[in-house]
């Protein structure tokens, strides 16, 4: 990817994002504010816990009859009068799209939130097809018109104060708008209003697509998922093929947490079932439906060792409980999904070596893992992504050298302890009570964040020694 | 570019080198999805009166507003005094045969310009519904099922019940009885299951929408901002006696 982000190692990424203070508050608000709704919404379902135990086995017991459901899916929105689209690549992904704007006449589509869509990079072949993209979603809206990424899953500018929002809108709109959300918000429905009613395509992810019935499901608070399949006349649906569930009787399960975890409601403000294109006698709704079904790394992960990120809701509950996302913000990741399950799920689209750095940016604290409605072990899978780093050689040769090092020094009591001795001679002009706080040399990286304490005057297993 | 096969094919080979999968199975459904949905009646029949309750409780928690009226002739009432709030002259809704009333008749003594919904397809008709649709501040529409446990308005789309009807206006208002209330998400996902259980069966329309509240977002500094895309407000008008 030629991101200029991504030109900025991550570390330099992750020190610039620590010393923005805008950030800093806006992360620490939005993630704290999350974190207490989720829990409250919890607090109130006793029978939460027996549900994120359902809804992952639905997920494991879908992946293992994929092929089935996958079929079944396809072939009912084709009964239903739907195109569904098989993808291998983003980039083929994109190339249905545009070939549909070609062959249709497109010439402005809007869209709903979608990160299947911002993965793919679509608004950039859209604007270079001469097809004007319209992102809906307030959150998206301000980012697209500011030229960024999203830098939450659910909340897409989390990281820009009412403040800056009121100076985008007010250069970009051409206008004078008060820093205040009840304005911002009403400016924008004005503006997308018109939109709506303009637009040739609507584009939306999906949050699920139920397999027995054919059906894609839209969540949204905002409406604008609605808006976007129902007054377009072609409604083009990007899906990565694990959201694909069985039946409606799964999709209630889901339903019952995903809104708990993402923002604490007990359901979003519109849940959007659809079913095939408008049918006959009706009067709104797209005439074409299209379905894009993308592997994009996803089906070389049903065998490996990523399988169970592709439980993954896109809910965002273990971005909000991160402390690293909570510190650095999701646009130090540099790639579309952040946080903990965004470095398994970059690791996934973009290949190893996108992670070689990203691996490491987890405390292995667990959080993530007690949050996500379906139980992701996103620290297992880390600490299996850092040893498979270090196996296939992607890692840092330097950091490759330090831990075969480290595994040589634990593997030998005799080279442990005469370490421990030449540490302890070598150590003396760096400690300061009993820490060491500065190191020389490429060790000085280590100690530039933390502190270690200090080789011990006499050690345990000397200690023993005299005990024994 | 990949065909089904193609795609399938890849699937079906990495799903052959999985290993140590642990055993598990998806969420169990209704073996007679129609008899299960009849118990399920059966049930609402009886408990609606605690059901419609806790739909007030939960719809006004989502900042919904909630009328309750004994019979269907004291809604158009209700219906005036909220246009008169509005200052709303056109109200857009739902033709007859869904509604199972016809709005223009009921508020023909009210002095408002009633604008409904054709049901049938056609480009003139649907040009000039989007045109009213956006253009009247009042939306009138039924609701096919009310869940009690969320306070959430369950619409099918279909002839004659567009899907902007309670989507364009400032302002919808559902207007349902207590043969709509169902008590649990669990009782949604039988009745959905069962109105799906003729695969053949494609009649009616192609959207379900759940409403749960107005339009809301929290997207600058999440602050709580309703009314972004959609409606402004949502209001619930349930009839003792039945409104269909």
């Amino acid at each position: 990817m030629s991101d200029p982000i991504l030109a900025t190692p991550f570390p330099r990424r992750a020190g610039a994002a620590l010393k923005d203070a805008y950030l800093q508050e806006a992360l620490t608000i939005a993630t704290t504010k999350f974190i207490d709704l989720r829990k409250e919404a919890f607090a109130g379902l006793p029978e939460g816990d027996a549900l994120r135990d359902r809804a992952r086995g639905i997920k494991e017991a879908t992946l293992q009859r994929l092929d089935h459901y996958l079929e079944q899916l396809a072939d009912n929105v084709q009964r239903l009068g739907g195109h569904v689209h098989w993808a291998a690549t983003g980039e083929e992904a994109r190339e249905v799209i545009l070939r549909l704007c070609r062959d249709r006449g497109v010439k402005m589509a809007v869209k709903s939130k979608s990160m299947a869509t911002e993965e793919i990079e679509l608004n950039a072949a859209l604007e270079r097809a001469g097809v004007t993209p319209i992102e809906t979603d307030l959150g998206e809206y301000i980012i697209q018109l500011a030229h960024e990424r999203p830098s939450h899953i659910i909340a897409p500018a989390i990281h820009k104060t009412k403040g800056q929002v009121a100076d985008l809108f007010s250069r970009e709109l051409k206008g004078r708008f008060a820093a205040d959300p009840e304005v911002l918000t009403a400016v924008a429905r004005r503006e997308l209003r018109q939109k709506f009613l303009q637009a040739d395509m609507g584009i939306t992810g999906a949050n699920f697509a139920v397999a027995d019935t054919g059906t894609i499901v839209l969540v949204t608070n905002e409406g604008n998922g609605r808006m976007v399949t129902s007054l377009p006349r072609i409604h083009v649906a990007v899906m990565g093929m694990e959201k694909v569930i069985p039946s409606m009787t799964d999709l209630m399960v889901f339903l019952a947490i995903l809104a708990r975890s993402a923002t604490g409601q007990k359901l979003s403000s519109y849940t959007t079932l659809v079913r095939g294109p408008r049918r006959p006698g009706e009067l709104e709704g797209p005439e074409e439906l299209h379905l894009i079904l993308m592997d994009g790394g996803r089906v070389q992960q049903i065998a490996g060792p990523l399988r169970e990120a592709l439980y993954c809701l896109r809910c965002g509950a273990c971005l909000n409980v991160c402390p690293v996302y909570r510190q650095i913000g999701g646009h130090a990741y540099g790639y579309t999904y952040p946080g903990p399950i965004g470095i398994l799920l970059t690791a996934m689209l973009e290949g190893d070596r996108a992670v070689k750095d990203l691996a490491h940016a987890s405390s292995l604290c667990g959080a993530c893992k007690d949050v996500c409605p379906v139980r992701i072990d996103i620290p297992r899978m880390l600490v299996d992504l850092r040893e498979h780093l270090d196996r296939g050689r992607i890692a840092p040769r330097s950091e490759r050298l330090v831990f075969r090092l480290a595994r040589r020094l634990m593997e030998s009591p005799t080279l442990f302890r005469a370490c421990v001795r030449a540490g302890r001679w070598l150590q003396r002009p760096f400690v300061r009570a009993g820490r060491l706080r500065r190191l020389p040399f490429f060790f000085g990286k280590w100690t530039a964040t933390r502190e270690l304490p200090a080789v011990a005057a006499r050690t345990f297993s000397e200690r023993w020694k005299d005990l024994a | 570019m990949t065909t089904r096969v193609q795609f399938l094919e890849r699937v079906r080979r990495e799903m052959g080198k999985t290993r140590g999968l642990f055993p598990a199975t998806t969420a169990p459904r209704p073996a007679r999805p129609r008899e299960a949905a009849e118990a399920v009646r059966r049930q609402l029949a009886e408990r609606w009166p605690q059901a419609v309750e806790r739909f007030r409780a939960e719809f006004e928690r989502v900042a919904g507003v909630f009328h309750r009226v004994g019979r269907l002739d004291e809604v158009p009432a209700v219906l005036a005094r909220i246009a008169a709030e509005k200052g709303a002259r056109e109200v857009v809704g739902w033709d007859p045969a869904a509604l199972g009333w016809d709005l223009r008749a009921a508020l023909a003594p009210h002095d408002l310009v009633v604008l409904l919904a054709p049901p049938r397809d056609g480009e003139a008709d649907r040009r000039r519904h989007r045109e009213e649709a956006a253009r009247a501040p009042l939306g009138v529409t039924g609701a096919d099922w009310a869940l009690a446990e969320t306070g959430t308005l369950i619409l099918f789309s279909g002839p004659g019940r567009p899907r902007s009807t309670s989507l364009l206006p400032d302002t919808h208002v559902a207007v349902f009885g207590p043969a709509a209330l169902l008590e649990t998400l669990e009782q949604v996902g039988v009745m959905l299951e069962a109105h799906h259980a003729d695969p053949a069966r494609v009649d009616g329309g192609g959207a379900i929408t759940f409403i749960t509240g107005p339009s809301r977002t929290a997207d600058i500094e999440l602050t709580l901002t309703r009314g972004v895309h959609g409606p402004k407000e949502v209001h619930a008008i349930f009839v003792d006696a039945g409104a269909a």
